[in-house]
């Protein structure tokens, strides 16, 4: 990775009352690859994405999203950003009062994207990539939980964000649709250039989409290396966790 | 009690920038007309029941309390007049803002906070929408616009049901009972109950939106925010129509 990073954390600080999450967590993100951050539940992976476009707000440090610091932004400046950087919820959070055209129309009215018509022919479009043609007036709540994901991801795309995030994209769906979701994610991000962002704690998932790895551990980035050299890595933790997660624990793990 | 206190002013604080931010939404760029009039339809509209309903059967009681109580003292002839102060300034705002507070004000928790555990707010952001313009500010107009309204409809509605009961009871005209009422009630009189309910219009929407932004933990979150709305709500109306009033009296009489 000779390019210059496009999205830096440095000495990220950030607790929830009492509850210390990051405590000086730094990382990079270069342009067009696919970064996994990997971490076990609750210690705050979400938070770390959520930061970057300013839904929730670092204590100290530095995030840089394009050279510009997020943290010193306003709502206004933010704009910027998320026109940039688009996030696929954990739970989809599609709007339920919305047909999926609507949902999809959402982003690109507030930025300004287009006419009527030109948007039309957008939602169409997104809805063909990610396999969903023709479900414009469907409401979210006729969907099931992997067709949400899809059309959560048709809206994150629609305004051709530079990078996506992925907050646990295949948690809680079956296989056939956890398969679905990680080639959607590869081929966006061949097709399309972007960068992805994905957190989660599914092993298959990282392995099969991620160029490089970033472990989360005791509060901080502790561990960043590529899928074989995340693989091999004989750092305790890192082993202990891609272990736990193909189901083949060692003894001294146990 | 530290922690209450603590945690009232808080409250206060937390409603009071979301007031400031809303009034900068309303500021800044139009109310989107097709959200408000889905509000006003919502918190108005559909309300026109409940208040008519509740106005009606006050109006009745009072009629039947007055024109009973003062028949001891000769005065069952002033039902009117008395029906028609209390309806208009004081029964009639108030009890239409708890009966729409309970019902539009747990709704609106109950909405947004679903919104907010479900990461909708979140997304809402993310799509680069403020969340005070799209959720709270027609929510907030929709209420301050409907109560007025309803509470003019109560006024009538509850002064027609003691029309019936003073009839009934004192055996006067709807014609005498209705001259008596106009020469009771002034100009001041409506502006008291209405002015009031601008304002209760107001809390009911702002802090239905804050309690209802405010939610944590899933749905069993939602349901805390739903019963908070409600009791927040009253509380803060019994006790600003008291202040109000107070107000109201020392400006106009």
């Amino acid at each position: 990775m000779s390019a210059e990073p496009i999205i830096r954390f440095i000495g990220v600080k950030k607790r929830f009352g009492p509850k210390v999450i990051y405590d000086d967590a730094t990382l990079d993100v270069f342009p067009g690859e696919s970064l996994t951050i990997l971490g076990g539940s609750g210690t705050g992976k979400s938070v770390l994405i959520k930061m970057l476009i300013g839904l929730l707000r670092a204590d100290a440090g530095q995030i840089l999203a394009f050279g510009q610091d997020v943290t010193q932004m306003g709502e206004r400046e933010l704009l910027g950003v998320r026109k940039r950087i688009a996030m696929l919820f954990q739970s989809a959070a599609l709007f339920d009062s919305l047909t999926v055209e609507q949902n999809i129309k959402y982003g690109l009215r507030e930025h300004h994207w287009g006419t009527e018509s030109q948007m039309d022919g957008r939602v169409e479009e997104v809805l063909g990539m990610v396999g969903m043609p023709g479900t414009q007036k469907l409401k979210p709540a006729q969907l099931s939980g992997g067709m949400r994901k899809r059309v959560g991801l048709a809206r994150a795309i629609a305004i051709q964000p530079e990078v996506i995030l992925y907050d646990e994209p295949t948690t809680g769906l079956d296989p056939v649709n956890v398969r679905r979701i990680n080639g959607l994610i590869m081929s966006l991000q061949k097709k399309l250039g972007v960068t992805s962002i994905v957190v989660t704690h599914d092993m298959d998932s990282c392995f099969t989409v991620s160029d490089r790895i970033a472990m989360l551990y005791e509060r901080r980035i502790a561990f960043t290396g590529t899928a074989e050299e995340t693989q091999t890595c004989d750092i305790r933790y890192v082993r202990e966790f891609i272990a736990g997660g193909r189901g083949t624990l060692d003894e001294d793990v146990v | 009690m530290m922690d209450g206190f603590r945690n009232l002013l808080r409250d206060l604080g937390g409603v009071s920038l979301l007031s400031v931010q809303t009034f900068r939404a309303f500021w800044r760029s139009p109310v989107e007309i097709f959200p408000l009039i889905y509000q006003l339809d919502h918190a108005g509209i559909q309300s026109w029941s409940i208040t008519a309903l509740t106005a009606l059967f006050t109006g009745m009681v009072l009629a039947l309390q007055f024109a009973t109580g003062l028949e001891a003292y000769g005065g069952s002839m002033y039902t009117g007049k008395l029906v028609a102060l209390g309806i208009v300034r004081e029964l009639g705002p108030t009890l239409t803002a708890l009966l729409v507070g309970g019902r539009v004000g747990s709704g609106i928790a109950a909405e947004l906070g679903s919104m907010v555990v479900t990461e909708q707010v979140d997304a809402i952001r993310a799509l680069g929408a403020d969340p005070i313009k799209k959720l709270v500010a027609p929510r907030v107009l929709a209420c301050t616009l409907a109560l007025p309204l309803l509470t003019m409809l109560a006024d009538a509605v509850g002064i027609f049901g003691g029309m019936l009961i003073t009839m009934r009871e004192v055996g006067v005209t709807s014609k005498f009972f209705v001259t008596q009422v106009k020469e009771t009630l002034w100009v001041v009189d409506l502006m008291h109950g209405l002015g009031k309910s601008v304002f209760f219009g107001y809390f009911i929407g702002i802090i239905g939106c804050f309690v209802g932004l405010q939610t944590q933990g899933g749905t069993e979150g939602v349901g805390v925010s739903t019963t908070r709305a409600v009791v927040v709500t009253a509380i803060t109306l019994l006790i600003s129509n008291y202040i109000l009033s107070t107000i109201f009296v020392a400006v106009y009489g």
